[in-house]
C-alpha cells in the first residue's frame, strides 16, 4: 500500500510538473517571438501605402516607409514625390509628433484631405486613414514588423 | 500588385469556404497539443487512482474525445495553412481539459441534462460545451478573413448587445434572485457573456474612429485636461445603459467587467493616465453610493469584509473556499482527494460555476493555481501581441480588448475566490461549467485567431472618404 500512495504521489507531482513544463515551452516560445520582434529595426514609426495614382508616380501599390519628418509634393526635393498635376510643388508635410501622426498643408493649391475632409492646417491623422493630395490617394499604416 | 484598395473592394464580407487546399505545418501548436495530451493524461491517472485506489485512468472516453478533437482542430488548421497564432489554442486547450478533470471530479448530479431519455451528468454535458467551444473557435479562426463585418456595423451590434439585455430583463427567467438566464426552448443562456464581446467591438470601433481627436483635443474643466465631451458621449451613453442594465440585474461581476475593459481600452487608445484615475475614482465613489443604496450589494461587501462573521448563513460560500485553499497548501491534496462531501455534496455550494479556482486550489495547491493563472497571463500577451503587430487602429483595440475581456474576468472571479475584492457571479473562462460562458469566450478566441493572421486582407478604407467619393463622383458624372 505504501508503494501504490508513493506512486500516486509521485503522479500528482508530475501532473504538476507537465502544466509547468507546458507553460515553460510557451513563454520559451512567447520570448523568441518578442526577440525576433525586437531584433527588427521598428526605426520607422509608419508607412504610407498609395491606393491610386493616375500618373504613376508614385506608383499605386508602393510603400513607403516614413520618417519622423516627410515632406510630400510635386517638387524632386520631397522625400515622396507625387507627381501629379493636381499637387502643389511643396504641397503638404507628415510629422510624427509623440504618439500620433499629423498632416500639415503647406497652403497648396488644390489641399490636402483626410478620408475626404479637406485640411484646415494641421490635422492629426491615425492608422488606417486615407490621405488624399491632388489625385494620389495613400493610406498611413503601421510599419510592418 | 494592384492597388490594395482593388482588392479589398473584391474581397467578400465571408471568404469562400473551400479554396485550393493549401496545408502549412504548425509544428509549434502539434508540440504543444502533445503536452496537453501527456499532462491530462496523468491528470487523469492522478484522479483514477485517488478514487478507486487502482491505477486506471478516470473518464478516459471523456478526455479521449477532449484530445481527439483538440488534434481534429490542429488538423483543419494545417489544412486551411492560415498563418495565425500557434500559441493561443494549445493554452485554452489546457485551460479546458483542466476544466473537464476538475467537472469529473466533481458530483455528476450538480449538473443533469435529459436528451432523449438519456440523463448526461455533469462531465458529459461539460465535454460536449468544450468541443461545441473549440469548433466555434477553430472555424472563426480559419473562417473569417475580413472584420468589415464587425467594423462596420459597430452601432448595429451595440443596439443588438442592449436590445439583448432589455430582452434578458423581460423575458428572463429569476435564478437565485439574479435575472440573467434567457430560455429559448430546451436552451438557455446569459446574454451578458455575449455582450462582453459585443461591448469590445463597439468600443474598438468607435476608439479607433475618433481617437485622433480624443487624443488631440481638450476640455478643460478646471486643472483637469479631459478629451472633448463631445466625442465622450456615445461611448459613456452605451456604458451607462449596458452598467445600469446591469446592476438593475445584480449582476455586480459583468458590471465589474465592463467598466475594467472600458477603462483598459480608453487608456490603450488615448494613452491618458489622467482618464483612468479619473474613472477609478468615479467607480469608487459610485460603488460607495450604490453600497448605501442597495442591500444586496451591501451584503457583499460585508461578507468580503469579514465572512467569518456569519459562516453559516451569508459567509458561508466564502469561507468554505478559504478553508478549501488552506486545506490544499502549497501541491494540494491530490485530484480526487479534496472537497469532503457534506451530505453528498461538496461544501462550497455553486462549485463548479463561482468556485472553480477553490476547487483547484484544494486538490493542486497554490502550485496548481499559479500555473493556471500562468496560462490566463499567456493567452492575455498574445492578444496585446496580436493588437501590437495589427495593422490599423482598429484591429489593435480589438485585439487587445478582447484579451483583456479573458484577462480580467478571470481575475475577477480568481481574487473573488481568494477575498482578494468582493465575490461577484462571473465564470472563471474556460474553466467553469456553463455553455453561454464557454461559447462566448471561443468566440474571443476564434476572432483573436483571425486577427492575428499575418496573411490577413488589408484594412478597409475609411468609411467617411468612401461617402465623399461617391458624392465626388456623381457630381462629377
Amino acid at each position: 500500500m505504501d508503494g501504490f500512495l508513493l506512486v500516486l504521489w509521485a503522479v500528482r507531482l508530475l501532473f504538476l510538473g507537465l502544466i509547468y513544463v507546458f507553460l515553460a515551452r510557451v513563454i520559451r516560445a512567447l520570448l523568441r517571438d518578442l526577440r525576433a520582434a525586437a531584433r527588427e529595426p521598428v526605426d520607422r514609426p509608419g508607412r504610407l501605402v498609395v491606393l491610386e495614382s493616375p500618373s504613376g508616380e508614385p506608383p499605386a501599390g508602393h510603400s513607403f516607409g516614413l520618417d519622423v519628418i516627410t515632406p510630400l509634393g510635386r517638387d524632386v526635393n520631397n522625400a515622396i514625390v507625387i507627381d501629379d498635376p493636381f499637387a502643389s510643388a511643396e504641397h503638404a508635410v507628415l510629422t510624427f509628433r509623440g504618439r500620433s501622426w499629423y498632416i500639415e498643408d503647406l497652403d497648396s493649391k488644390n489641399g490636402s484631405y483626410v478620408n475626404g475632409r479637406p485640411v484646415d492646417g494641421v490635422a492629426a491623422l491615425g492608422f488606417g486613414d486615407e490621405l488624399q493630395i491632388g489625385q494620389v490617394r495613400m493610406r498611413l499604416e503601421r510599419a510592418l514588423r | 500588385m494592384t492597388s490594395d484598395l482593388a482588392r479589398a473592394r473584391r474581397a467578400p464580407a465571408l471568404p469562400r469556404m473551400l479554396g485550393r487546399i493549401r496545408p502549412r505545418p504548425r509544428w509549434l501548436e502539434f508540440r504543444l497539443f502533445l503536452l496537453v495530451a501527456v499532462a491530462l493524461a496523468t491528470g487523469s491517472l492522478s484522479l483514477g487512482a485517488t478514487v478507486t485506489g487502482r491505477f486506471e485512468f478516470s473518464g478516459a472516453a471523456g478526455l479521449g474525445i477532449y484530445v481527439g478533437a483538440l488534434f481534429a482542430a490542429h488538423a483543419a488548421q494545417v489544412l486551411a495553412g492560415r498563418r495565425t497564432d500557434q500559441i493561443i489554442l494549445p493554452t485554452v486547450g489546457m485551460l479546458g481539459g483542466i476544466s473537464l478533470l476538475l467537472m469529473q471530479r466533481l458530483p455528476q448530479d450538480l449538473v443533469t441534462q435529459t436528451f432523449f431519455g438519456t440523463t448526461f451528468g455533469l462531465a458529459q454535458v461539460q465535454l460536449v460545451w468544450l468541443l461545441g467551444a473549440l469548433i466555434v473557435a477553430t472555424t472563426l479562426g480559419i473562417v473569417v478573413r475580413s472584420d468589415r463585418w464587425l467594423r462596420r456595423y459597430k452601432y448595429t451590434w451595440a443596439a443588438a448587445g442592449v436590445g439583448l439585455l432589455l430582452l434578458t430583463f423581460v423575458f428572463g427567467t429569476e435564478i437565485n434572485g439574479q435575472r440573467l438566464t434567457l430560455q429559448l426552448g430546451p436552451l438557455s443562456g446569459q446574454p451578458t457573456e455575449l455582450l462582453k464581446v459585443i461591448l469590445v467591438v463597439f468600443l474598438a470601433g468607435y476608439l479607433s474612429e475618433n481617437r485622433a481627436l480624443l487624443v488631440e483635443q481638450d476640455t478643460r474643466v478646471g486643472p483637469l485636461r479631459l478629451p472633448p465631451l463631445p466625442y465622450l458621449a456615445p461611448m459613456v451613453a452605451m456604458w451607462a445603459i449596458a452598467l445600469g442594465i446591469v446592476v438593475i440585474q445584480r449582476d455586480l461581476g459583468a458590471a465589474l467587467l465592463f467598466f475594467g475593459v472600458f477603462l483598459a481600452l480608453l487608456y490603450v487608445a488615448t494613452g491618458r493616465v489622467s482618464l483612468v484615475i479619473i474613472g477609478f475614482v468615479l467607480f469608487l465613489l459610485g460603488s460607495a453610493l450604490m453600497a448605501i443604496l442597495f442591500e444586496h450589494i451591501r451584503t457583499r461587501i460585508d461578507i468580503w469584509l469579514d465572512p467569518f462573521a456569519d459562516p453559516l448563513g451569508a459567509g458561508f460560500q466564502v469561507v468554505q473556499a478559504l478553508h478549501a485553499f488552506a486545506r490544499g497548501g502549497l501541491v494540494g491534496v491530490g485530484l480526487g482527494a479534496g472537497l469532503p462531501q457534506i451530505a453528498g455534496h461538496p461544501p462550497i455550494p455553486e462549485v463548479h460555476t463561482d468556485f472553480p479556482l477553490a476547487a483547484l486550489g484544494e486538490e493542486l495547491g497554490v502550485v496548481g493555481v499559479v500555473a493556471i493563472l500562468g496560462l490566463y497571463l499567456v493567452v492575455v500577451e498574445r492578444g496585446l501581441r496580436i493588437g501590437a503587430a495589427a495593422a490599423d487602429d482598429f484591429r489593435s483595440l480589438l485585439a487587445v480588448g478582447l484579451a483583456l475581456v479573458i484577462g480580467v474576468q478571470a481575475f475577477i472571479i480568481a481574487a473573488g475566490n481568494l477575498r482578494v475584492l468582493p465575490l461577484t457571479g462571473v465564470t472563471l473562462p474556460f474553466i467553469s461549467y456553463g455553455g453561454s460562458s464557454l461559447l462566448a469566450n471561443a468566440l474571443v478566441v476564434g476572432i483573436l485567431l483571425a486577427l492575428s493572421d499575418k496573411g490577413v486582407e488589408a484594412p478597409p478604407p475609411p468609411r467617411v472618404g468612401s461617402r465623399w467619393r461617391r458624392v465626388g463622383r456623381r457630381s462629377a458624372a
